[in-house]
């Protein structure tokens, strides 16, 4: 038996979450050829069918691009410090993509790693992600060639798939999930099938055995020459999770901020002495790949990617991380 | 024109006029073509030109990386050629030392290309193919913006402020930028901060605003900051905005007569605004 649900009665879901003052989270047509996650307003905002994949990942709701530590305010000889408050206010994610709810676990660990952040945790607990399995593929999809699929429930709570005539199958994953659809489900016969996903192009989750010997190779920046030094990767990466903290404002008052940062800029590792550890662009790229598919794997046993392909979509000369390890591949097996 | 392509860049490299060729190249897989660095003459048969070929490669004469591989050649269209125009009055390149392959386009779908006078190259050293530059008025030119103008200054900012609210700050719009090319960009500078670097509402106005400042009466208008921001945020309107304001003040189409002195860039003693003096 399973368990289906109308599209119509999800929008209705929608509204009803709206009302009581969460924040529902989806991808929207933002224009022809552009779908975002969004905040909805209304419930027809709700993409729930016909796209690959928004070109920004659901990391937003539980690591925002920009936030407040605390603000400082100085007196005289006293310093006041103000903590910002933790979020509160409860958050829905519908119909993500699994690629992106996949991340949230890989994130979970680097904020809880020697050091519990507060607010991620916080964030994190206030959410609640519902994925939308995918039916549809572009030339940039690769999660079946990191050991995942278009319907893997890692990071979900609940999975919603199409069943056609404007139904969908819920299937439940943790509780958070269960209590999110209780009552509003039907029970019945109908699964939908799981689909082949996009053509296995690689087994990265072996790829770090041949980076080992990578590190030192010459090609290097010919792999990586038309990067640009921009961060559309990693912002659009829903695994990618640095930061910088800087202060913003005068001497008297201002904030603490924690804001986005990615390491394919120049600056990422500039050493106030004016020295850079990875001075060229090459070298930026080979952090990124190392850090996705050597350092993290090393560390807590899974990569530190969910096969999304946003890295190549958004990049404006369509690199990302698939190209650089093809070509990684295609030498290893010269 | 894809075979004269090939054969003009293999002569180059091959009698080591250039030592790279800066062009495009496309996977199977992959949906745009992407730049390419050939510096083998036997690897011509990577370059590919088709519709497609949109992004302006003029930006990668100035990045280190290809600098280090030698004198280059560069394929470009009419509209990007107009970048090494100013990169030259700028001063930021040797022309000399740069052989630029034009290559004649029919457009590539855009709708910048509708409103085009330059699908045939006029600086190239070398040019593929023929196509017509005709004269378009400043009217067509502009009429995207005109129409945008239009609307009321509370729906412009309304939708300013949409648009800017999903700007992620990361800098693909300034990387990607041939007339970018500042070592240390004004919103990296932190003694002091000059900028928010924070990807606020107010950071994102200030970032964008700066920006366009910078690039006021410099910008070729080639559109490659719209074409790259992964947010799909219009940069060409602010592009044909600043185009505007210094062809109506200054009769300034940046990039289109390399004889023609900047708008900024040029002190002179009999400037007609004296506290320039």
């Amino acid at each position: 038996m399973s368990q289906i649900i109308s599209k119509p009665a999800i929008r209705r879901l929608v509204e009803r979450w709206l009302r009581q003052g969460k924040r529902v989270i989806a991808p929207v047509q933002v224009r022809p050829n552009l779908v975002s996650y969004q905040p909805v307003r209304s419930p027809d905002q709700v993409l729930l069918e016909g796209f690959v994949r928004p070109l920004n990942s659901i990391k937003q709701v539980v690591f925002p691009r920009h936030e407040q530590l605390f603000q400082y305010r100085v007196r005289g000889k006293q310093i006041d410090l103000l903590p910002a408050p933790l979020p509160d206010v409860e958050r829905i994610v519908l119909a993500a993509r699994p690629c992106d709810a996949a991340a949230l676990p890989i994130l979970d660990h680097v904020f809880n790693w020697e050091f519990r952040d507060a607010t991620y945790n916080r964030r994190r607990e206030l959410t609640t992600v519902v994925t939308l399995a995918c039916t549809e593929y572009d030339a940039h999809c690769f999660c079946t060639s990191v050991g995942s699929q278009p319907n893997d429930t890692r990071g979900s709570d609940a999975l919603l798939l199409d069943l056609g005539d404007q139904t969908l199958e819920v299937r439940c994953v943790t509780d958070k999930g269960q209590s999110l659809f209780a009552g509003q489900t039907e029970a019945s016969t109908r699964t939908a099938p799981t689909g082949p996903g996009p053509e296995r192009r690689a087994d990265l989750r072996r790829v770090g055995q041949q980076l080992e010997q990578a590190f030192e190779r010459s090609e290097w920046a010919a792999w990586t020459n038309r990067c640009l030094g921009c961060g559309a990767c990693a912002y659009g990466c829903p695994a990618c999770h640095c930061f910088d903290m800087v202060d913003e404002g005068g001497p008297t008052c201002g904030a603490r901020v924690r804001n986005w940062d990615a390491c394919q800029f120049g600056q990422f590792t500039l050493h106030a002495s004016g020295h850079n550890p990875r001075n060229a662009q090459s070298q930026r790229q080979r952090q990124r790949i190392y850090h996705k598919f050597h350092v993290y794997p090393n560390k807590f046993g899974e990569l530190l990617c969910t096969g999304c392909g946003n890295c190549t979509r958004n990049c404006p000369v369509s690199l990302g991380v698939l190209p650089v390890l093809e070509a990684i591949q295609a030498e290893g097996a010269k | 024109m894809l075979q004269p392509l090939r054969e003009t860049c293999r002569r180059l490299l091959q009698d080591g006029i250039v030592q790279v060729v800066i062009g495009y190249g496309q996977a199977v897989r992959a949906v745009e073509p992407y730049p390419v660095f050939i510096t083998d003459p036997d690897d011509v048969g990577q370059l590919v030109w088709n519709e497609q070929c949109r992004t302006n490669l003029v930006k990668y004469l100035l990045r280190k990386e290809i600098r280090v591989l030698g004198k280059p050649a560069i394929v470009v269209k009419g509209c990007d050629e107009r970048a090494i125009v100013v990169l030259e009055q700028e001063s930021q390149i040797d022309r000399s030392q740069i052989v630029v392959i034009g290559v004649a386009c029919d457009g590539m779908a855009e709708p910048r290309c509708e409103v085009c006078d330059a699908h045939q190259p006029r600086f190239a050293d070398h040019t593929i193919g023929h196509a017509t530059n005709e004269t378009q008025p400043a009217e067509r030119r502009y009429a995207h913006l005109c129409e945008f103008l239009e609307q009321p200054p509370s729906d412009r900012m309304a939708y300013w402020k949409a648009e800017l609210e999903r700007c992620v700050k990361c800098y693909a719009c300034r990387q990607a930028c041939p007339l970018c090319y500042c070592e240390r960009c004004i919103v990296e500078k932190n003694r002091p901060a000059c900028l928010d670097t924070s990807a606020t509402l107010k950071g994102n106005f200030a970032w964008h605003i700066v920006r366009a400042f910078h690039l006021a009466s410099r910008c070729v208008g080639c559109d490659q900051c719209s074409r790259v921001c992964p947010e799909g945020i219009d940069l060409r309107l602010v592009n044909l905005s600043m185009a505007r304001a210094s062809e109506a003040s200054f009769g300034h189409r940046s990039g289109t007569d390399p004889q023609a002195e900047l708008v900024l860039g040029n002190y002179s003693q009999q400037d007609q605004e004296h506290f320039i003096r």
